[in-house]
């Protein structure tokens, strides 16, 4: 039994190799789980609280949900209240979207973006939380009017979701998804004083830190910003706001 | 700077060795709550701890900040006689093939977001470096499945052994994981070095 699962799993990730597009994989999704029900798909990395509409569209790497539903859930800001966004960063395991229902309580938002939803023959899904390599939240979610999908099978679709937004993120090209980038306070110290032309002894002075915990801090945010040098961490932290 | 050691130079590195025991101790015991691998002594060492085993050793300034393990496939190893449930099909075996385990980094050096952090980074850098000169191609992993996808953004062909399965209380995934000069580039250019973070001195491995 789970033998046939991981060669269908396989079979899965071969096809995926061969796709060139987001709409062959999407096709892909669809028509390799049209068995468990699965009519649609969409995944992307959560944006942060308040992101405009047009910001949040950056966020998707896949989406095949009715353009209305979809433009009604971006205008509206559904995001943030979607239950099942929500409850990605509280789990690590998928999660079938009948499961929230009874959690919701009467937070009348969540309830109506779920109900309208249904309305568009969304009514059942499963979501697959996904953590990038950035720290982003991301989700995979897989829905239709009905899904036939056992608990068994949430180990199947963990792995096609994770290879699937893999291959998504480098047919987008990895360089251009928006991440929501968080410097810590010593990290974006220490590149605000960079900034200022300040070497690492220096800054090490004014932070009352060693210089190689200036090295470390300056390091870790370079990581997080996605660059090669000090330079360049200052230049995009500059561009992004992150500092002065 | 990563250092690797073997029982080549592990002479040289018995101070740094120790901490390594330690620093396992805190992170697999003490933190992860793997009890059946806690000593009275606090020196966290297993079965697979014997001269065959290569150590990679993230240090700075003579503090051990890191460290992950290389086992060879072709001896015992966790897939083979621990965890032999998540691999379905063959065993992957062969010179060219070593298991990586006990991934560990210091409290201290973790960073607070959830990013992965530059230790790691280096840690696995120092791996795919090492691997490249020593006629090594692939690794075997066993993670939380969360993890995966942090695999395949690297640019490592992963290729899973069997589906995730539940081990105490995580969900856990084996899989190969393929790597080539692409693989370093990504890793290089993560963590921002154009050169090696492997010690001058590393030993290669013989054979």
């Amino acid at each position: 039994m789970t033998r046939k699962a991981l060669d269908q799993t396989l079979g899965f990730l071969r096809s995926l190799d061969r796709t060139a597009s987001v709409d062959d994989v999407a096709r892909l999704l669809v028509t390799e789980l049209a068995a468990f029900g699965v009519a649609h798909a969409m995944a992307g990395t959560v944006p942060g609280k308040g992101t405009p509409a047009r910001q949040q569209q950056s966020h998707i790497l896949v989406n095949t949900f009715p353009s209305e539903w979809g433009r009604r859930y971006l205008t509206r800001g559904y995001a943030f209240h979607d239950p099942t966004v929500r409850h990605l960063s509280e789990t690590k395991v998928p999660f079938a979207w009948s499961d929230l229902r009874s959690r919701i309580g009467d937070d009348s938002e969540a309830r109506r973006v779920m109900d309208e939803a249904g309305e568009f023959r969304l009514r059942d899904g499963v979501t697959i939380p996904l953590m990038t390599l950035e720290g982003g939240t991301a989700g995979f979610s897989l829905s239709g009017e009905h899904l036939a999908i056992d608990p068994d099978d949430r180990p199947m679709l963990h792995l096609i979701a994770t290879y699937a937004f893999g291959h998504l993120l480098r047919l987008r090209g990895e360089g251009s998804l928006p991440r929501t980038i968080r410097l810590a306070p010593r990290e974006r110290e220490a590149l605000q004083w960079a900034a200022e032309g300040k070497t690492d002894w220096e800054i090490g002075e004014v932070m009352g830190i060693s210089t190689h915990g200036v090295d470390f801090h300056l390091r870790s945010a370079r990581t997080k910003l996605g660059t090669t040098n000090r330079t360049q961490a200052v230049a995009v932290a500059l561009r992004r706001g992150l500092i002065l | 700077m990563i250092q690797i050691v073997t029982p080549a130079n592990a002479q040289r590195f018995r101070d740094e060795m120790e901490q390594v025991w330690r620093l396992r101790h805190a992170v697999f015991v003490e933190e992860k709550r793997w009890t059946d691998l806690a000593r009275p002594d606090g020196r966290e060492i297993d079965q697979f701890d014997t001269p065959h085993a290569i150590h990679f050793l993230a240090l700075e300034a003579g503090r051990v900040i890191g460290y992950s393990r290389l086992l060879p496939t072709t001896r015992p190893h966790l897939l083979s006689d621990v965890l032999p449930q998540l691999c379905e099909g063959e065993l992957p075996r062969g010179h060219d093939t070593w298991e990586w385990t006990r991934q560990a980094v210091a409290r201290s050096h973790r960073g607070r977001g959830k990013a992965i952090n530059p230790v790691s980074l280096a840690l696995l850098s120092g791996i795919v470096e090492w691997g490249l000169a020593s006629g090594v191609r692939r690794l075997v992993l066993q993670m939380p499945t969360l993890y995966l996808l942090h695999v395949v953004q690297l640019h490592f062909r992963a290729h899973p052994l069997g589906l995730p399965q539940a081990i105490s209380g995580e969900d856990i995934i084996a899989t190969t994981a393929e790597f080539d000069e692409r693989t370093l580039a990504r890793l290089r250019r993560l963590t921002g070095r154009s050169g090696s973070v492997l010690a001058p001195d590393y030993p290669y491995l013989a054979a």
